[in-house]
């Protein structure tokens, strides 16, 4: 682990945090490839990410959940970088998803679960993830995919465990209302 | 029974088996008897399912090995020189094209004081190549900069004390010079000049009051970081860097005219 604020360095510490550190790779960069939608972006996403974190790796205080703290850290320069570049309509698409009223998408005699678990396949799934609006996709992956808690994705994102579960909600029924969709082409 | 307002922020956490069991019940409850409430549910469970389902396929891509080694290298300059086969910064010697003569940037004076950290040269590369991405991808586009080479040395003077000439670039074929801007880095202190190279982004940085400790009859490190390759050197008690994303021998080209233009 890291050194404790006011410790001294430790090399081997360091060593030990970035090895442990690098051990979320993969799941960060398939988080800012969730992200970013495109692997150039997201490989620059991660660097960043982790240029950062071994740049505060001091601020990191040992036992706690040092994934979490990377994923925290990939999520603030995603926002940072979308904010920057002023490409804010993902941003206001996923505003104004939130506030929209959420179709029922189950007709009577549907099934959903047999309907979704027997057709779908995960690339087309992953496509439906990915054609979320932000706010509802990254809310999803953290939660189905990356099982992170309510309360660690509300700190990752900045946002009140309430909103995190409104968007998980609203993101999942956005998801069956996609996958319903694409259900004649498996039919 | 409650109504579906007062149920509806329970539904999700019901979901996720992550609720009390009062309210476990009471939710239970009510969907028995709401069917819109009870088709919520079953949308919102259905998706859930099929994500754990799928899980092991959607968690099955993995980063490049190439990213890997890339992050890798950020880490501390002390593990850096221990790690095999991840350290790809390399010392060579470059002799100056004298086909590329023009002056691009001549520091008569510089009123900086750069805070010298133990730093690596690969961390200030990562710095400045990030500093590199975000003024091209976002600076310009944001507040614009100017490519009038006499406005650029005015700014510089007027805001740093920096006297500087910025000669014409035509010498240099395929450079074009973009803009200037005090760099992120540093809080300021370093300028930033911006060219494209046929077409490409290429970043000029120079840190005032910075020399790197050089090994006799080598001047540039180069190191490759963030997919971008920067080249740095010391010269006149001032530190260089080059970034650019563009074939070695280009950037070696950029290079040269660089440090030609300083002699």
């Amino acid at each position: 682990m890291r050194k404790l604020r006011g410790e001294a360095a430790d090399p081997s510490r360091a060593s030990s945090f970035e090895t442990d550190g690098l051990a979320f790779l993969d799941s960060l960069y398939r988080t800012a490839l969730r992200l970013t939608r495109q692997p150039a972006d997201a490989e620059d996403l991660v660097q960043e990410t982790y240029l950062k974190a071994f740049r505060s790796a001091d601020r990191f205080e040992p036992g706690t959940n040092l994934r979490a703290w990377l994923f925290t850290i990939l999520h603030n320069t995603a926002r940072n970088r979308a904010r920057d570049r002023a490409r804010d309509t993902i941003t206001v698409d996923s505003e104004a998803v939130e506030r929209a009223e959420v179709s029922s998408a189950a007709t009577p005699g549907d099934t959903p679960e047999t309907l979704l678990l027997r057709d779908m396949l995960a690339p087309e799934l992953q496509a439906a993830v990915d054609a979320l609006p932000e706010a509802f996709r990254e809310a999803v992956w953290l939660r189905d995919v990356e099982e992170f808690s309510y309360a660690e994705i509300a700190a990752m994102l900045s946002i009140p465990v309430g909103t995190v579960m409104s968007r998980i909600s609203r993101g999942r029924r956005l998801l069956f209302d996609r996958l319903q969709h694409l259900r004649p082409a498996h039919a | 029974m409650p109504d579906c307002s007062s149920i509806d922020p329970l539904i999700t956490p019901f979901i996720d088996g992550d609720i009390g069991a009062a309210d476990r019940r009471l939710v239970d409850a009510h969907i028995r008897a709401c069917a819109p409430c009870y088709s919520r549910v079953a949308a919102e469970q259905a998706v859930r399912d099929l994500l754990h389902t799928r899980r092991a396929s959607l968690t099955a891509g993995s980063a490049s090995a190439a990213l890997r080694h890339r992050c890798a290298a950020l880490g501390s300059p002390s593990v850096q020189g221990s790690r095999p086969g991840v350290t790809t910064t390399k010392w060579r010697g470059r002799m100056t094209p004298l086909a590329l003569t023009a002056t691009l940037v001549i520091v008569v004076g510089g009123a900086f004081v750069y805070v010298s950290t133990d730093r690596s040269t690969r961390l200030l590369a990562a710095e400045l190549t990030a500093d590199h991405v975000k003024c091209f991808g976002v600076m310009n586009t944001l507040l614009g900069t100017s490519a009038d080479g006499v406005a650029i040395e005015s700014a510089m003077a007027s805001t740093f004390g920096w006297q500087m000439h910025m000669p014409e670039t035509t010498g240099a074929p395929g450079l074009e010079l973009v803009g200037a801007r005090p760099c992120l880095y540093a809080k300021g202190r370093v300028a930033h000049l911006m060219y494209r190279h046929n077409g490409h982004p290429v970043s000029v940085f120079m840190i005032p009051n910075m020399a790197r400790p050089g090994v006799p009859g080598i001047r540039d490190e180069v190191v490759d970081v963030m997919g971008h390759e920067a080249t740095a050197w010391s010269s006149g008690g001032r530190t260089f860097v080059v970034v650019a994303r563009e074939p070695e021998a280009d950037v070696a080209q950029v290079v040269s005219f660089v440090q030609a233009s300083l002699k």
